[in-house]
């Protein structure tokens, strides 16, 4: 890999008082090459959304560096932040309540150029009914709707315009189509991977839903209580995971195919709190292969393939891949 | 397929009065369900998957419905039946599972109690009886320590095991017949995976008929043995599971399967995005509701409506004016 455009090292972030810490994301580090989209896959509570907005700095990390391009995000403050930070864009999960309902989607799109001073006149038109068409919203039709006059989908149209605005370099996918009906999904899922191609996007995609992430990712990182279990190739990932949790995970998801072979066993248990984490390594209490070591020394990610790196003293050894095709 | 029949569901059209007009949420629905049968309900929001599962089960607000046709569950009627008739069958012959055991249990009473009121009010049991039999359901569930988490309140509890108390309370009246609407939706996989687990095997076990409700295709794929495909209301397709999947002559059926990404597929495979979206209830197009989608649609699609027809498989029936060739070894 070159110079990588976003690059994360040791970012961690608890919340509460000392009595109640939760230790919601706890030392973690990858690297996102430009142009490519890196999936973020767990539970709810691992610490997936939280990490994505760290990285924006929407909450503050209590450690770990955050750097774009080079430059340090952590160090900055104040407008040079919100400058830079401008590189930058978030999408959120409920497209509807992402938006204000009573401003029209011209307006909330070009909201961002506004308030850096960016374009005015013919020229912000120009853009901001550019950016419209682009995601499929007609600009003359209904650019002068109110946010509330749209569909979920549209909406999650109407705030990707909004994302792009500011020809950010990198954008963060915070669940965006989980909450939406499969057909449209799909639509969002191709409209991003057309944008992608487009601009020469860089996405971090953070979602629970395995088959989605698979989908849209070049690589795929899979968080457990607030730590990175595996991190690797897409199709490496999935074909043969080395996590005992990934395993598990993956074993979990269902397949919309009757055919599809009932897969693995089902984990038992729930994760424990975050309020109170397993010394050593985080899913030793549930994992059916951990020993002492495991409760004692905590494992950092090392590689087990080109590019596949895991977190875990006993990874599962790759046979399965056999002479499959890479 | 058993050949007894549980449930015979005819014509069931459910019709809302709301402020902006008459809503068809409903529309014609008609099938049977045998005895230890599971069947799967699929459609998107608005399709009226949910609305016809409380149907079935006759949990209509009293004002603003009318519900017509026919819901005959091992031979009583449940359409226009008093309130009394309906709490005979509630509990004993059908019960229900709903989306979100947060809200579906009440948050001041302890979970025990909960599956207690089931006992003693349908089924007579003396207190003690009762509790020993909530606890009872409670290790059947796969809830540890059911004795002590007897006396919890919902709010102490994880969404999975809200969801499994849930279960406790559907098949304290030992039913024949559990309705569960969305059961996973909103939990992680892994959860989800425990209790569609438990609902498989509870159902063999107890010897139940099961109707699965979702929007979630991988749900219903290895859990039914048939399934109905909703669309604005109205079945679009119906038969066993393994022909709805692979041998589909609805191009709605296929646009739904070809949407929806899968694990197996390698990363950045294309998805079959179906244009535009699910239709306004208020305000539906003449003929086909899918036509304004549909690759496929014709004039005729645009003005008639097309009504179920049988496939060459026994029980398969589709809605299709253009429906898609026989798949010789089924479609991708």
């Amino acid at each position: 890999m070159t110079e990588p455009l976003l690059s994360v090292r040791g970012l961690s972030v608890t919340f509460g008082p000392r009595s109640r810490r939760v230790s919601a994301v706890d030392g973690v580090s990858f690297d996102v090459a430009a142009g490519e989209t890196l999936g973020l896959v767990g539970e709810s509570g691992c610490g997936k959304s939280t990490t994505g907005r760290a990285l924006m700095r929407i909450v503050e990390p209590t450690a770990g560096t955050v750097s774009l391009e080079g430059a340090d995000l952590t160090a900055a403050s104040g407008r040079a932040l919100r400058e830079r930070r401008t590189a930058m864009q978030m999408i959120f999960q409920d497209p509807i309540s992402s938006l204000n309902p009573r401003r029209r989607a011209r307006d909330i799109v070009a909201e961002p150029l506004d308030c850096w001073k960016r374009a005015a006149g013919e020229e912000r038109r120009r853009i901001v009914d550019g950016l419209l068409a682009q995601v499929g919203i007609d600009p003359v039709a209904y650019g002068d709707r109110y946010a509330r006059q749209f569909s979920g989908g549209q909406c999650q149209r109407i705030s990707i315009a909004r994302a792009l605005a500011m020809r950010p370099k990198l954008l963060i996918c915070d669940e965006v189509v989980s909450a939406l009906d499969v057909s449209v999904q799909a639509q969002i899922l191709n409209l991003l991977e057309d944008l992608k191609a487009e601009y020469g996007l860089t996405l971090l995609f953070i979602a629970h839903d395995l088959a989605v992430v698979k989908n849209i990712s070049d690589r795929v990182a899979v968080m457990y209580l607030g730590r990175l279990c595996e991190i690797g190739p897409a199709d490496a990932l999935y074909d043969a995971p080395a996590h005992p949790y990934t395993t598990f995970l993956l074993g979990a998801a269902l397949e919309a195919d009757p055919e599809a072979p009932r897969r693995g066993e089902v984990l038992e248990g729930e994760p424990p709190s975050p309020l109170d984490p397993p010394s050593g390594c985080r899913f030793r209490t549930r994992c059916p292969y951990a020993t002492e070591r495991c409760a004692t020394e905590t494992p950092e990610l090392r590689e087990v393939a080109r590019g596949h790196q895991v977190a875990c003293h006993f990874p599962l050894t790759i046979t399965r891949r056999g002479g499959a095709p890479d | 397929m058993s050949d007894e029949t549980l449930l015979r569901v005819r014509g069931v059209t459910t019709v809302f009065d709301t402020p902006q007009g008459r809503l068809t949420a409903v529309d014609g629905v008609s099938f049977d369900l045998g005895a230890h049968e599971s069947l799967g309900v699929v459609g998107e929001s608005g399709s009226g998957k949910t609305v016809l599962s409380r149907t079935i089960m006759g949990l209509q607000p009293r004002r603003g419905v009318a519900v017509t046709g026919s819901v005959r569950l091992n031979g009583t009627e449940v359409v226009g039946a008093s309130e009394e008739a309906k709490r005979e069958l509630w509990g004993r012959q059908v019960a229900m599972v709903f989306q979100d055991p947060m809200t579906s249990l009440n948050p001041v009473v302890k979970v025990g109690k909960q599956i207690d009121e089931v006992l003693r009010v349908r089924l007579g049991m003396d207190r003690a009886a009762a509790r020993a039999r909530a606890i009872e359901l409670l290790e059947m569930v796969g809830i540890p320590a059911a004795a002590t988490r007897y006396g919890a309140y919902p709010h102490s509890l994880s969404g999975g095991m809200r969801q499994r108390v849930v279960v406790a309370i559907a098949l304290a009246g030992s039913p024949q017949l559990l309705l569960a609407d969305e059961p996973t939706t909103g939990l992680d996989v892994t959860i989800q995976a425990q209790i569609l687990n438990l609902l498989d095997e509870v159902q063999g076990r107890l010897g139940m008929s099961m109707i699965l409700v979702t929007h979630d295709l991988g749900v219903v794929a290895t859990r039914t043995s048939r399934l109905v495909v909703m669309y604005a209301g109205r079945v679009v397709e119906t038969g066993t599971t393994r022909d709805v999947f692979a041998r589909h002559r609805m191009p709605y059926t296929r646009a739904l399967l070809e949407s929806s990404p899968k694990i197996s597929n390698p990363s950045h495979t294309r998805l079959a995005a179906i244009p535009g979206r699910p239709p306004n209830l208020l305000d539906l197009p003449a003929g086909c509701a899918f036509a304004p989608r549909c690759a496929y649609a014709t004039d005729r699609c645009r003005s008639e409506r097309p009504v179920l027809e049988p496939a060459d498989e026994p029980g398969h029936l589709f809605a299709c004016f253009n429906p898609l060739p026989v798949a010789a070894g089924g479609p991708s």
